[in-house]
């Protein structure tokens, strides 16, 4: 049943309105302050998750949006999906603003705390009060995977962005990206006990 | 896609396919398709439900900027744009609004090299211009005032203003209006062709006078609606409050206000075609508008087929069609201009 795995092009994934893009393209402010707050939100959660840097990712973000406007007439009117096009450009930022710190050189110890997992909040309290233990096992069990795959989960479960388009921002494979979301769903599969399951379920 | 194969799906597969993630992460977006299948297949109840948790079961930690912050650095984005400009000493606004003319500018050649036309007289004449849309061409315009408006496909649009007194256009189809609020309250007028005339001052809303109906959805602001025989001098004076329309029949001149979800008439304009309870009617209404396609259907009970959700506005035909057939589950069949539709 390989039939699940193959990419479907443009229909499933949300592509944004091109008709606000083109509005921006022609100077139209108005359109500007539209796409940024509709993204802000979701490129600070990117950046933070991708370096912890509070002040670094707002710096990116601003240079980012910057950048946009006064390039915008270079501009392709063809973008399709808004999103995908600003965090990878602000994935970009972030790796140069790094690679330019030497602080950051050698920073192994602050990578378990990037894409870090965990349960979304309407969970949060049932497994406190009935599996907390099960739930660190879980968290132990993803923080297994590499930063690089968690990113990965993160641009497709966090962003929305399609298995496609994971794969061209971290520049992967199509195959590694639906690999590594399907590493994933096995460990939480295994992770999650029938009873604790069904507790969840009948919420 | 191969639908058939959903039925052999486990919850790991499911909670494995992207098509299934996005109804998930995005029910708002991908509903009508799953929310049917699980209406038809309702033994596959429990695996859908598991998957779901497995694909909810993946969460991140939450950051977030409080909306001071956002604010800050919004401003920090625009004071560092400001940082080239001549006169340091303006401020944001002002400079902004002195750009905007050379955005206008062009925009109004780019206007007229699209097959509009429209001249400028000098000194204290009135500022004339005209444009239009073909069928499936939406175009979004800046006046001279810096109001901005979205013409709908297959639109007329005719403006003038008098020595930035007065701003009046006239409308022949479709149009999202942003009206700027100018600093000596100038009126905005829209005429349709016909017995309504909208009245503003600063504000956004849609009119859409392409059909039997001439439909008029506040967004935002208020508005004046003045509706009655030009010439006599007791038109009916109206007002509608954000999230009111007016419908007024083109044939018997009868007018109604209701509420309305404003989001509904309006999200075209953003390229969002928004679905609820948007019945095969309504889809051929917009087939007809946009597409000038003409939509004929054998069973007219199908006309009231409905569903829900919300799907991107692509500006090909072809396209549409094929989206819109998926949705309704139906057969659509194109012979030149016609569509003919009939149950699968």
């Amino acid at each position: 049943m390989n039939t699940g795995k193959a990419v479907r092009p443009g229909m499933n994934v949300v592509p944004s309105p091109s008709s606000l893009w083109e509005r921006f393209l022609e100077g139209d402010r108005h359109a500007f302050a539209e796409i940024y707050d509709s993204h802000i939100d979701h490129l600070f959660h990117y950046g933070m998750h991708f370096c912890q840097d509070k002040e670094r990712v707002r710096d990116c973000i601003q240079d980012l949006f910057q950048d946009l406007w006064l390039s915008r007439e270079h501009l392709t009117t063809s973008i399709r999906h808004i999103r995908y096009y600003l965090i990878s450009s602000l994935r970009r930022r972030l790796l140069r603003s790094l690679q330019k710190d030497r602080r950051w050189q050698h920073r192994e110890s602050w990578e378990a705390f990037e894409f870090e997992f965990t349960y979304p909040q309407e969970n949060k309290i049932i497994l406190e009060e009935t599996a907390a233990e099960q739930q660190r096992l879980l968290q132990q069990a993803l923080a297994g995977l590499t930063r690089r795959q968690r990113e990965a989960i993160y641009l497709r479960f966090y962003q929305s962005l399609s298995y496609e388009e994971v794969a061209g921002i971290m520049s992967m494979q199509v195959d590694s990206v639906y690999n590594t979301v399907s590493k994933a769903i096995s460990i939480l599969k295994k992770n999650i006990s029938l009873p604790l399951l069904l507790l969840l379920l009948g919420k | 896609m191969a639908r058939i194969s959903y039925l052999s799906y486990t919850a790991r597969e499911f909670a494995l396919d992207e098509d299934f993630q996005q109804w998930v992460l995005q029910p708002d977006v991908r509903n009508v398709f799953w929310e049917r299948w699980l209406q038809q297949h309702p033994e596959k109840e429990a695996v859908i439900r598991e998957a779901r948790q497995l694909v909810q079961g993946i969460g991140f930690r939450s950051y977030s900027l409080t909306a001071g912050e956002k604010e800050q650095l919004w401003e920090a984005v625009w004071n560092g744009l400001e940082e080239d400009t001549v006169q340091p000493q303006t401020t944001v606004r002002k400079t902004w609004w002195r750009r905007s003319w050379k955005y206008a500018a062009a925009l109004l050649i780019g206007a007229c090299l699209s097959g509009g036309f429209w001249f400028w007289k000098g000194g204290n004449k009135p500022v004339l211009l005209s444009t239009y849309t073909r069928l499936g061409e939406v175009k979004t315009f800046l006046l001279p005032d810096s109001s901005a408006v979205t013409l709908n496909a297959d639109s007329k649009l005719l403006y003038a203003e008098q020595q930035g007194r007065h701003r009046e256009v006239w409308l022949d189809g479709e149009a999202f209006f942003h009206v700027k609020h100018t600093r000596n309250d100038a009126k905005f007028v829209v005429h349709t062709y016909d017995k309504i005339d909208v009245e503003v001052l600063g504000t956004q809303f849609n009119v859409n006078s392409s059909g039997k109906e001439i439909v008029v959805v506040l967004q935002q602001g208020s508005i004046k609606l003045d509706i009655g025989d030009k010439g006599s001098n007791h038109p009916t004076e109206m007002y509608l409050h954000p999230g009111e329309m007016l419908r007024y029949n083109k044939q018997d001149g009868d007018f109604s206000k209701s509420s309305a979800n404003a989001g509904k008439f309006t999200s075209w304009h953003t390229g969002r075609l928004m679905m609820e309870d948007y019945t095969l009617a309504d889809a051929a209404a917009f087939m007809q508008q946009v597409f000038g396609k003409t939509v004929i259907v054998k069973d007219t009970q199908l006309l009231k087929y409905k569903v829900s959700g919300s799907m991107p506005l692509i500006y090909n035909a072809d396209t549409m069609l094929v989206q819109l057939q998926k949705v309704f589950r139906m057969q659509f069949n194109q012979k030149g201009d016609e569509v003919w539709i009939q149950k699968k």
